[in-house]
């Protein structure tokens, strides 16, 4: 379901474009302005902007905007060290970071009116789980080389042709689950968001619900992103 | 970080995961059976294969779940050696 107003996507019906008015486009131009493509631009667009003015020039004594940066990134760092150890941290930060900040911006425009979260749809939270799940093998694969498959036979060889499907089908489980969990949250609270605001707009119902939905959007950014690290510290170590 | 506000952060994740992982599992299982009974073997074997993938599919789930509490368990574990 969408919001009864997305100002971009007037912007852009004014401007002659095709809006889609279902979940997904037909021709391509349709589909590159569906609502969450372009409130995913936005996002990336607003990050960029508000990282290059605060970041223009680094000082050794940083100004507010610099102190700001420094506390997020600090504390991440920090977050994924503890979790995943110093080598990897190094190696995978930008990709880390750049998905916690993505989401909990993505998350938390939703609550402005006339804004869409580009994580209620299921096609943003599907491709960001599917870059985790990929990558994750391919640490495994890294790390341990071909013997990377004993994460999946379990401790004996007897126990294979019981264990492998299991390990197959939990696995899966996660690329499913990580997605469906980030959506469903998202699209509950725009959903209720939007109709609390038809029905009862003037007398600020809405307004506890996005207290809540504040709470809701950092805490689902949080979780994707521990979960992030928790899958790939478990790809690093060693089978048990 | 503190290390009270990490471990609820941990348990946070990983228990308010679980829900959709278990869900998760015993979808995929059942849906690989019913595809491998209706499009691989053409019907032959239903409902065998449907049954025996919603069992792996319950026994993944019932798998991830208590990999959580295992999880946890250790961690608990050294804490109480090393007081």
């Amino acid at each position: 379901m969408e919001h009864p107003i997305l100002f971009i996507s007037i912007i852009l019906e004014k401007l002659g474009l095709p809006v889609p008015h279902g979940p997904v486009g037909h021709t391509l131009l349709e589909q590159f302005c569906a609502p969450y493509m372009t409130y995913t631009w936005l996002v990336m667009a607003f990050l960029f902007l508000v990282s290059k003015l605060t970041l223009g020039n680094l000082e050794m004594i940083p100004g507010k905007g610099q102190n700001f940066w420094e506390l997020v990134i600090g504390g991440m760092d920090t977050f994924f060290c503890d979790n995943m150890g110093r080598e990897m941290t190094d190696k995978l930060f930008p990709m880390i970071a750049t998905f916690a900040l993505y989401i909990a911006v993505a998350n938390l425009i939703g609550l402005i009116p006339g804004f869409m979260s580009p994580t209620s749809s299921l096609n943003t939270t599907l491709a960001l789980t599917v870059i985790v799940w990929f990558t994750h093998h391919i640490i495994g694969f890294r790390a341990h080389g071909l013997s990377y498959y004993k994460h999946f036979i379990g401790p004996v060889w007897w126990l294979i042709p019981l264990l492998l499907p299991i390990e197959i089908i939990s696995n899966f489980a996660r690329l499913l689950s990580l997605s469906i969990r980030l959506f469903g949250n998202i699209m509950a609270k725009e959903t209720l968001l939007a109709i609390l605001f038809m029905l009862a707009g003037g007398f600020f119902a809405p307004l506890p619900i996005m207290i809540l939905g504040v709470l809701v959007s950092v805490v689902q950014a949080m979780v994707f992103v521990l979960l992030t690290v928790v899958y790939f510290a478990q790809a690093q170590e060693h089978a048990h | 970080m503190s290390d009270v506000k990490k471990e609820f952060v941990h348990l946070l994740a990983n228990y308010g995961h679980i829900g959709f992982t278990f869900a998760a599992a015993i979808l995929i299982g059942l849906g690989g059976g019913i595809y491998l009974d209706q499009k691989v073997f053409d019907g032959r074997t239903a409902p065998w294969l449907t049954f025996i993938g919603l069992a792996f599919g319950i026994a993944a789930a019932y798998k991830s779940l208590f990999e959580i509490i295992w999880i946890n368990k250790d961690t608990d574990d050294k804490k109480d050696q090393s007081k």
